[in-house]
């Protein structure tokens, strides 16, 4: 029997002009994995919330849910509370409590569970999902993909038989987003439970499911296994397309008859072609000005006297008009390294110019012309609308008025001058936070995890938006996890590793020689064209030895 | 890592403990009572924090105990024993010069008695003992503690941003005071969306329903029921010889105590006892750990 | 958050009274005729009794989840705030905020929020016996910027007579709690000349913390309330 089962259900928020959803039906089987993929703001969410009562949003709905053959909305909610586990977006905006034991009781102590039951329920779950060690733990003292295991824990411990997973990894590196993909998929082999899932990270999230479901603008238009999906979305040349495993993209796009899925079946489908080693041509390197915009040259910082050094020698240089990645693991230093070349801490060694002057201490971004983009856009916002927010900034800087226009059309913000900033989906604050940070006329750009959370649609506009900027003369440092952004839009990128820079290089020489940190299209035919970085790249050279 | 064994005792017995005490140096003005105390305390202090720290805390408290000391006969003219006229004419007497120098010690002993209950009494142990009386309230509490780093770091990254798009304000504090309220009012749009998001995670956990429990990881062994048997034995017997008047002390208006007879030395040995608590069950367990590793 | 019904007002009403002027008698009582510290533990007894019946109530209630979280956030800013400005003497947010809370929620959660952001915040500041005078001082300002000023259509009130109370409120009602709370665990005998002595040298500090209420309220009301009804109305919060 079907675990969940939709009906022609189409649902319209209050005061909105055209559905949410239109006519969806959607039958998910028991014990199956299903991916819910599709662009943001195409109605995933919504969809998902109509599988708990006490989350469904309130508006006009027609059609039907059902869930192990019964009316939703009959089910009482004790039993939905522990049948039907949801897992949100953000880890830290579902932790209720202080402490890691408290928060895995959560759940138990709603339904009134006792003492024993909890103990026992509490222990097995912290033990499965590898929480022993931080049990006594402050919850703020965890990594962000420990909370978010934390959050799917604390709704395990009720057993559910469904478990609802709304972009749970958006917010995670992507050692921590695998980690949590696997343990889902885990539960879903082990323990037969059902699992819906939404997602953006497909490369690693696709070849897990069973079927994939792909939204557009409220309304399902695919529905069917992984390899197929990828098939029809090719075919019908739909956006979503762009979104899927490098592997697919390959073997769909040089018309192969499997379609591969995970690297490991595209790198074999690529060497039964029998074709020869080669490496690919060089891009012509860009024109680099000689003198550095910004730089740090062996900064050494810690944040307390005793503690060791975060940053042990780190140096870095930023010219006019380049786009620099910077990855590296987390507790690398490199949100240390963006601080200090922000002026917000003062290295104790080794030294920062910005403009060819020698910054000493610590010192205003502003005055040295440095943009700060912080992961979370809604730092920056202060005002009610987006105009004001613009105006507010331009107003620090001369003639900054004149170029509210310029950064309204390059930003493409035009539509939303007069919402509230905080109402905007995800990139349009994006959008909204580098105009405002473009109307100080800043000369370095430092954007911290700039891709977190994004679909693969608005990654590709910022990084068509991020050349453009870099076109303009401005040098643009990306701090991310982001490989396959890095591969794409920057001409270089360097690796941080204990608080030190150990390698940077232009980019398709960077990842070419990288096992860990490169991309999918690298690991998949690193063996063949050893320096190819981008998929494109690739079928491109396929295609070319196949002609000669 | 709490080193303090008294520490990992039971959340209602570390509670009890601060309540007995406190409440009979702070009701029971006898120099030998507020001396056990306040010697207790100093050495209570000493296992939890170090001797260094019982150096800092004294020197807190020093001043303040001058101070009180000095302030009583300078205001204060009962009792008989004069023993010599200010400016003004005024006595200072015997009687009041006692009874400031005891209550300043007493003062003491209670407030280092709060300097030991801050690092015995963590946030947390509050979070459980009102679990059980006011659950919601304990929720809330604990939400709190958890809302309090996150908005800590929140308006230091706010902070950042807002600072890296507009001047310097360099020393004029109205700038400042803009920027400080432009940063808490961002910090607090963001905690308001973060809260509503975080409750439909609290529904989602089956929030609201009826009959609603609270786990604990604190559980009531067997040598909690034990201590704090021995801990309510030692107060009962102190409560006794205080109200059979046996540990009696008068101040005003001449000096008048009883002579010691066996229920007030009980009574003393049974205040001691109760005060030294913690710190003798620190020596049980370095004692049998000693034990313990010679033999292994 | 909002006052329903005949019998949660009169509860309301009691545990005001209570706190307003139990207590107060009992400091009297206990100046003019009991001549050591049995007053203290008495009039302590007195404020935690006082609050009880507020806690009572709220535990009744079963408020939503939103309403906690919401609530939860508010008294965790104002903490912040008051740790934010541990370097100025006396010139604190937290009594602004609680007021806030009070406006926006209702007396019953002004209160809770008083009270919560005083005690969470001595475990920055280390608690002590002036802990249940500060919940009781910063709860009651709480409630009393409730029971004014807040309306169930979330009306802003008028800043001036908001400011008025704020500034009165922090320096007479918190001012009085706090320094009577200072002579009854630093003095060894208390005495109406001991009191007066208090309020006297209390009074500059109780001035600038009057002054900070004002202009926090002043900047920081409107915009607060303003964000709070915001989320009210987006998220159907509160109805």
């Amino acid at each position: 029997m079907a675990s969940v089962k939709i009906e022609d259900l189409t649902f319209t928020y209050p005061n909105a002009a055209s559905p949410a959803l239109e006519n969806i039906s959607l039958e998910v089987g028991e014990g199956e994995f299903m991916l819910v993929i599709g662009p943001s703001g195409c109605g995933k969410s919504t969809l998902l919330r109509h599988m708990k009562s006490v989350l469904t949003p309130h508006g006009e709905r027609k059609g039907r849910v059902l869930v192990s053959g019964r009316e939703l909305d009959s089910i009482p909610q004790r039993e939905q509370t522990a049948d039907i586990g949801f897992v949100f977006q953000h880890p830290d905006d579902q932790i209720v409590t202080d402490k890691v034991w408290h928060e895995l009781a959560f759940a138990l102590e709603s339904l009134g569970a006792e003492q024993g039951r909890m103990r026992l329920k509490v222990a097995e779950m912290a033990g499965y999902f590898g929480l022993e060690k931080v049990f006594y733990n402050e919850v703020s003292e965890l990594s962000g993909g420990q909370k978010q295991l934390l959050n799917l824990a604390s709704v395990m411990t009720l057993s559910p038989r469904i478990l609802v997973l709304d972009e749970p990894t958006s917010q995670l590196d992507p050692i921590a987003a695998f980690d949590f993909l696997t343990t889902v998929k885990k539960l879903n082999t082990e323990l037969g439970i059902t699992v819906i899932l939404s997602e953006h990270r497909l490369e690693e999230a696709m070849p897990f499911a069973d079927r994939v479901t792909v939204m557009e603008s409220g309304r399902i238009t695919v529905c069917d296994a992984p390899r197929r999906a990828a098939e029809i979305l090719y075919r019908s040349g739909s956006k979503m397309y762009y979104a899927m495993p490098a592997a697919a993209k390959l073997s769909l796009e040089l018309g192969l008859d499997e379609t591969a899925l995970t690297v490991n079946e595209g790198r074999r489908l690529l060497l039964s072609m029998g074709l020869p080693k080669r490496r690919l041509p060089d891009k012509p390197a860009k024109a680099r000005a000689a003198e550095p915009v910004l730089s740090a040259k062996e900064v050494y910082f810690r944040y307390e006297k005793d503690s060791p050094d975060v940053l042990k020698a780190a140096s870095v240089e930023l010219r006019p008009g380049e786009i620099m990645g910077l990855v590296g693991g987390n507790g690398a230093g490199k949100s240390t390294l963006l601080s200090v070349l922000c002026g917000e801490r003062a290295p104790y060694r080794g030294r920062v110019c910005a403009e060819g002057k020698r910054m000493k201490g610590r010192f205003s971004a502003f005055d040295a012309h440095i943009g700060l983009l912080d992961q979370d856009p809604r730092t920056l916002f202060s005002s009610d609308t987006v105009r004001e927010e613009l105006e507010k900034a331009a107003s620090h800087r001369e003639n900054a008025g004149e170029r509210i226009d310029d950064v309204v059309r390059l930003m493409d913000i035009g539509g939303l001058m007069d919402r509230n900033p905080f109402d905007l989906s995800g990139g349009e604050q994006q959008r909204t936070a580098i105009a405002i940070i473009l109307l100080t006329r800043p000369k370095v750009l430092l954007m911290d995890e700039p891709t977190k959370g994004m679909d693969a649609g608005v990654k590709r506009a910022l990084g068509h938006r991020l050349t453009a900027l870099a076109n303009e003369g401005i040098a643009i440092l990306l701090v991310t996890h982001d490989t396959e952004f890095c591969a794409e839009y920057a001409d270089s990128v360097g690796l941080m590793f204990d608080g030190g820079v150990i390698a940077r290089a232009e980019t398709r020489e960077f990842f070419s020689r990288n096992t860990f940190y490169t991309t999918a299209a690298n690991r998949i035919a690193g063996e063949v064209f050893e320096n190819a970085i981008l998929i494109d790249e690739v079928t491109e050279a396929v295609r070319g030895t196949n002609r000669e | 890592m709490h080193r303090d064994a008294f520490y990992s005792v039971h959340p209602a017995v570390n509670m009890a403990f601060f309540i007995f005490v406190m409440l009979i140096t702070c009701l029971v003005l006898h120099p030998v009572i507020v001396g056990i105390s306040l010697v207790s305390a100093c050495a209570y202090t000493v296992v939890l924090k170090g001797r260094k720290a019982l150096v800092f805390d004294l020197c807190l408290v020093l001043p303040f105990i001058i101070i009180v000391a000095l302030m009583n006969p300078l205001f204060n003219h009962e009792g008989v024993t004069v023993l010599f006229y200010l400016w003004n004419g005024n006595a200072v007497t015997k009687e009041a010069v006692l009874y400031g120098l005891v209550s300043a010690c007493m003062f003491a002993a209670l407030i280092m008695w709060f300097y030991c209950l801050n690092s015995v009494m963590t946030a947390d142990k509050y979070v459980y003992l009102f679990g059980r009386a006011i659950p919601t309230l304990s929720l809330v509490f604990s939400m709190v503690l958890r809302f309090v780093p996150r908005i800590f770091k929140r308006i230091s990254l706010v902070s950042r941003a807002q600072r890296s798009i507009a001047p310097p304000m360099g020393k004029s504090a109205v700038k400042a005071a803009r920027h400080g309220m432009s940063v808490l009012s961002v910090t607090v749009t963001w905690a308001l969306e973060s809260a509503v998001n975080i409750s439909d995670s609290m529904r989602s956990r089956g929030y609201g329903l009826k009959g609603r429990t609270s786990f604990s990881i604190f559980r009531f062994e067997k040598r909690d029921a034990v201590m704090g048997s021995l801990l309510l034995l030692a107060f009962a017997l102190s409560v006794w010889a205080v109200a059979a008047k046996r540990i009696y002390f008068r101040f005003y208006p001449s000096i008048k105590t009883v002579p010691a007879d066996a229920l007030c030395v009980i009574g003393f040995i049974a205040f001691a006892l109760l005060c030294l608590a913690p710190v003798l069950v620190n020596l049980k367990e370095n004692i049998l750990w000693r034990l313990l590793k010679s033999k292994i | 958050m909002e006052q329903t019904g005949n019998k949660s007002r009169l509860r309301l009403i009691l545990s005001l009274v209570t706190a307003g002027i139990v207590v107060p008698a009992v400091i009297a009582l206990g100046v003019s005729v009991w001549d050591d510290r049995r007053f203290y533990i008495v009039s302590l007894l007195i404020i935690v009794a006082s609050m009880v019946p507020m806690a009572l109530r709220f535990e009744r209630r079963r408020p939503a989840a939103r309403e906690l979280v919401v609530l939860a956030a508010m008294i965790a800013i104002g903490v912040a705030a008051r740790a934010a400005f541990y370097m100025v003497p006396q010139f604190k947010p937290a009594v602004a905020i609680a007021i806030v809370t009070g406006v926006a929620f209702g007396a019953e959660s002004g209160f809770i929020a008083g009270a919560m952001i005083a005690f969470v915040s001595n475990f920055i500041f280390g608690q002590g016996a002036w802990t249940p005078w500060q919940m009781e001082a910063m709860g009651l300002l709480g409630l009393l910027g409730g029971l004014i000023f807040h309306r169930r259509d979330g009306a802003l009130p008028k800043l001036l007579p908001l400011c008025i109370f704020g500034g009165l409120g922090t320096l007479v009602i918190y001012g009085l709690i706090m320094d009577t709370s200072t002579v009854f665990t630093t003095q060894s005998s208390v005495s109406w000349e001991l009191l007066a002595a208090a309020y006297a040298s209390g009074f500059v500090f109780n001035v600038i913390h009057a002054a900070a209420t004002v202009f926090f309220l002043l900047i920081l009301a409107r915009p607060l309330l303003k964000k709070l009804n915001r989320v009210r109305v987006k998220y159907g919060l509160l109805e």
